[in-house]
């Protein structure tokens, strides 16, 4: 047992703890600040597994980003919090049981796959061995990615703009 | 000399199915989105790992693609949860059922 | 001879053809004249082939008609004197009631169906009487019991008589199983469907298989002649025109089961279990009919029992193994039934229609040619000595007797009550419609008679034979020449197998004689103009619960309904609602509801609702990641 899989294990645990917190909590509010903490851990997690330009983008992007703009969403929209208890199991018990089985087969899966028990290596990908290999092989998605990027934001803006009073008479 | 390459994608597996889980079985649209943002997560776990397995950076640029997506649906998504919320008042998944039949 | 025969047969039939084809297009009288003319000229042929034959018999191929292998039936004929004397009978009635019926559906439009019928029922019939191969024999069978059915209901625009035609020819099929049975055995065991052959090999018969053979024949010919138990359409078949029930029900159709017997008398008489069989059942048809017959209304009903009842004499004949009595009786019976029958023919069209005894009355003065005619008929079916109906009921009576057999005695009693129970209803049939009666509601004496002469006159040949056919064969023992005797005795059982002594038979002889006239005298008391009960609209002799058995026929017909055609009936009700709708139809129904419910079940998956779309998506990831694994787990 080494030192990076005691590490590893702990850094597991933290992840998979505040992700089960996030999903049981009522307040969404709540759930996001649990989320951003599995978050970093997983951020730490990629650096661990020798991807450290990635762990700060997941920071950056992730837990800085997309979280906050949840928290902005959850700030306009009004939620009203009528979750009642007693559907609570029933709601819980179909999703946790396929989870349960997916999960079986799942490790069922792992287990077979030969190597699976063999210890890896450390590696490090340092940014600019990435940064080159992406640009070098990958850049046409990295474009495509831009241009996606462009049409979340055209689409963002048209779904979230304030309809004039001669709109709202105009839909039928 | 890490973890064997089965419990990465065992952890990986785990917050995946998490993230289903809390993607079906809450009523309220912002958890919905959160479920697929867990569920994203995981995915790009597993692909640092297996980078790190077969030691290659292609699985690393994945991942990078993976945020890209991920922050352009969180916010077409959310988008549309403020819209539908301003049609139809509320962001109860049940609500939303006149395709019923 | 071969020329005469052939023409006998062919005559009716062409005219039956001729009227079929071109019948509408012809004028009434010219369609008449091709009907009687057909038939005139069978009379003829079988004249002057009776003539010519003398005492010989003839075996004549005429066609061949079918050849399959060994199985080769042809139309082949057999001429001797049982048959040349029923030739001539059944052409000679059959001229005379074509004659009848000219007159008697002057005024009905289907004349032109009604020949034609009756045309190639005469052909049928002298098929039935000539054939010598027993498949053409059949077809002679067949053919009668199809014109039967048509002529029964020739009016069937009234339900009633379709229904009365179909009641006939289904009873007599049912009575034809059982002759195209023996058929098929006499093929199987003898190798012969010819008559004659068969007759020559009778002694190669076992007596088990000649007591099967006999009994199939006697219930095919059961069926035709109307014996228990399947007397029932007879009653019935009075639905159609009276000339057809004369022609049919009178003197041929009714008669060829008997004469079926006859023929084949060699393959019966081996048999002392068929031959009593016979006799009993025919005995007891003859009481229950006698019975049935004096309970009836109906004049023409009365007749139709009455024929059961002597129809049954002839089998009672033919079972004690006197053939010549047989068809003496067979002789005088077609004589005098024929003119009753036309004899009220003429009385029903007299009076309109009416076919209540009880209606009628007064018919001395108003209808005296009718009147003579029909009591010259009436003394014969009552066996009142010197007539001829006397001497031939008489000739079978004392067979009977004379047979060693004990049982033969008892059956013979049976017979004589018979007779005498058919005296009684005769006359009350006689003295009821014909004398003068006291005044009721309904007075046809007030209405219009009116007839044609001719259709009364054309019945005085048959009256003529009834009174002289005593002279056929006037007994010995009284000093007369029993000449049908003489002619007949050449045949099989034409010498009947237990002669009667002397004084025995003239002592019975005489001692029936007395007691039929007796009874006559008896009847006269009971229904003369002035007895008191007739006063009454329905007048009864018996009590009502006795006469509805009586006229009812003893409840048969509604022992069959209830015993045949009920259970018959819900099984068919039972099949078509049950199997038929019920299982068949109702099959694709059930199929189209699986799918209906099972598309419901599907429905309640669309609830529209995003969670359990999403519900679905994680099902189904679930799904195929198991599938996969499983197949990766077992492909290893």
């Amino acid at each position: 047992m080494t030192l990076y899989a005691v590490i590893f294990y702990v850094l597991a645990a933290i992840v998979v703890l505040s992700t089960l917190l996030a999903i049981i909590q009522r307040q969404v509010v709540n759930a996001v600040v649990c989320l951003i903490i599995s978050f970093i851990a997983t951020a730490l997690l990629f650096y661990l597994l020798g991807a450290p330009f990635l762990a700060a983008l997941e920071v950056i992007i992730y837990a800085g980003a997309i979280m906050v703009l949840f928290l902005f969403i959850v700030m306009t929209v009004k939620v009203e919090s009528d979750e009642d208890a007693k559907a609570e199991i029933y709601r819980w018990l179909p999703a946790v049981v396929l989870a349960i089985i997916s999960f079986i087969v799942g490790g069922v899966l792992i287990f077979e796959i030969p190597g699976s028990k063999i210890s890896l290596n450390t590696g490090m990908a340092s940014p600019a061995t990435f940064g080159q290999f992406v640009f070098e092989t990958y850049w046409f998605p990295v474009e495509i990615a831009s241009f996606l990027l462009l049409i979340g934001l055209v689409g963002a803006l048209y779904l979230g703009r304030r309809e004039s009073r001669k709109e709202s008479e105009d839909r039928p | 000399m890490i973890v064997p390459y089965g419990d990465m994608l065992l952890l990986a597996i785990i917050l995946f199915l998490l993230g289903a889980v809390c993607s079906i079985s809450r009523r309220n649209l912002l958890m919905i989105l959160i479920g697929v943002e867990i569920m994203l997560n995981a995915a790009g776990l597993a692909f640092i790992a297996a980078s790190l397995k077969w030691r290659l950076l292609d699985g690393q640029t994945f991942v990078l693609f993976i945020f890209a997506v991920a922050a352009s649906e969180v916010a077409v998504g959310l988008a549309l949860i403020v819209y539908s919320q301003r049609r139809t008042g509320s962001v109860n998944a049940d609500q939303y059922n006149q395709m019923k039949g | 001879m071969k020329t005469y025969l052939f023409l006998l047969l062919f005559f009716p039939f062409v005219g039956g053809f001729i009227l079929a084809v071109i019948g509408r297009y012809l004028p009434r009288r010219v369609a008449e004249w091709i009907a009687c003319a057909s038939v005139l000229g069978s009379l003829l042929m079988a004249a002057l082939a009776f003539g010519s034959a003398g005492e010989k018999r003839y075996l004549l191929t005429l066609f061949d008609w079918i050849q399959v292998g060994d199985f080769s039936a042809s139309m082949t004929v057999y001429y001797d004197p049982l048959a040349a004397i029923m030739a001539l009978m059944v052409t000679f009635v059959s001229s005379l009631i074509h004659l009848y019926s000219v007159s008697f559906m002057r005024d009905d439009r289907d004349y032109v169906r009604y020949f034609c019928y009756m045309n190639l029922f005469v052909f049928s019939m002298l098929v039935i009487t000539l054939a010598d191969n027993l498949v053409f024999l059949y077809l002679g069978w067949e053919g009668v019991g199809f014109c039967s059915y048509i002529l029964i209901g020739f009016w069937y625009s009234d339900v009633i008589n379709a229904t009365a035609g179909r009641k006939a020819f289904i009873l007599t099929r049912i009575g034809d199983v059982a002759f195209g049975i023996a058929i098929a055995l006499f093929f199987l065991i003898l190798d012969q469907l010819s008559i004659f052959s068969i007759n020559s090999k009778v002694a190669s018969l076992s007596a088990g298989t000649a007591t099967l053979l006999a009994l199939l024949l006697f219930w095919g010919a059961m069926g035709k002649s109307a014996q228990l138990p399947l007397i029932v359409w007879l009653p019935d078949a009075m639905a159609g025109p009276t000339p057809v029930s004369a022609l049919i029900h009178a003197a041929t159709m009714v008669t060829a089961g008997a004469y079926l017997l006859m023929r084949l008398f060699p393959v019966i008489a081996v048999s002392s279990i068929a031959m009593v069989t016979i006799a009993t059942v025919a005995a007891f048809t003859g009481l229950f009919a006698a019975l049935a017959a004096l309970g009836q209304k109906d004049i023409k009903r009365i007749l139709a029992y009455s024929t059961i009842s002597q129809v049954s004499y002839m089998f009672l004949g033919v079972g004690a193994g006197d053939v010549m009595g047989g068809m003496y009786h067979l002789l005088s019976h077609a004589f005098f039934k024929a003119l009753l029958f036309l004899g009220a023919g003429c009385v029903i069209q007299a009076l309109h229609e009416e076919h209540d005894i009880f209606k009628m009355g007064n018919l001395r003065q108003r209808l005296p040619a009718v009147f003579w005619l029909y009591l010259v008929g009436s003394v014969s079916l009552a066996a009142i000595p010197p007539f001829g109906g006397f001497f031939s009921k008489d000739r079978i009576l004392l067979s009977t007797f004379s047979h060693p057999e004990p049982i033969y005695k008892f059956l013979a009693l049976i017979a004589e009550i018979g007779a005498v129970i058919t005296v009684f209803y005769t006359f009350r049939m006689f003295f009821v419609a014909f004398l003068e009666r006291p005044p009721l509601q309904e007075d046809f004496r007030k209405k219009d008679l009116k007839i044609p002469k001719f259709m009364v006159w054309i019945n005085s040949p048959l009256a003529i034979l009834a009174i002289f056919a005593a002279s056929l064969n006037f007994p010995e023992v009284f000093g007369g020449k029993s000449w049908l005797a003489h002619y007949l005795a050449s045949i099989p059982g034409g010498i009947p197998l237990f002669p009667t002594s002397a004084p025995i038979e003239r002592s019975m002889e005489i001692g029936s004689g007395l007691l039929n006239i007796a009874v006559l005298i008896a009847a006269y008391f009971l229904y003369r103009p002035e007895a008191r009960f007739l006063g009454r609209p329905t007048p009864v002799v018996f009590r009502q619960r006795l006469e509805e058995l009586l006229s009812s026929g003893f409840y048969l017909d509604r022992l069959y309904h209830v015993a045949l055609v009920k259970p018959y009936q819900a099984i068919a009700r039972t099949l078509w609602l049950k199997v038929d709708e019920g299982t068949v139809d109702d099959q694709f129904d059930a199929t189209a509801n699986i799918f209906r419910s099972f598309s419901f079940g599907l429905q309640l998956w669309t609830t529209g609702r995003l969670s359990t779309y999403l519900k679905m998506l994680l099902l189904g990831f679930t799904a195929i990641v198991s599938a996969l694994a499983l197949g990766w787990y077992y492909l290893r």
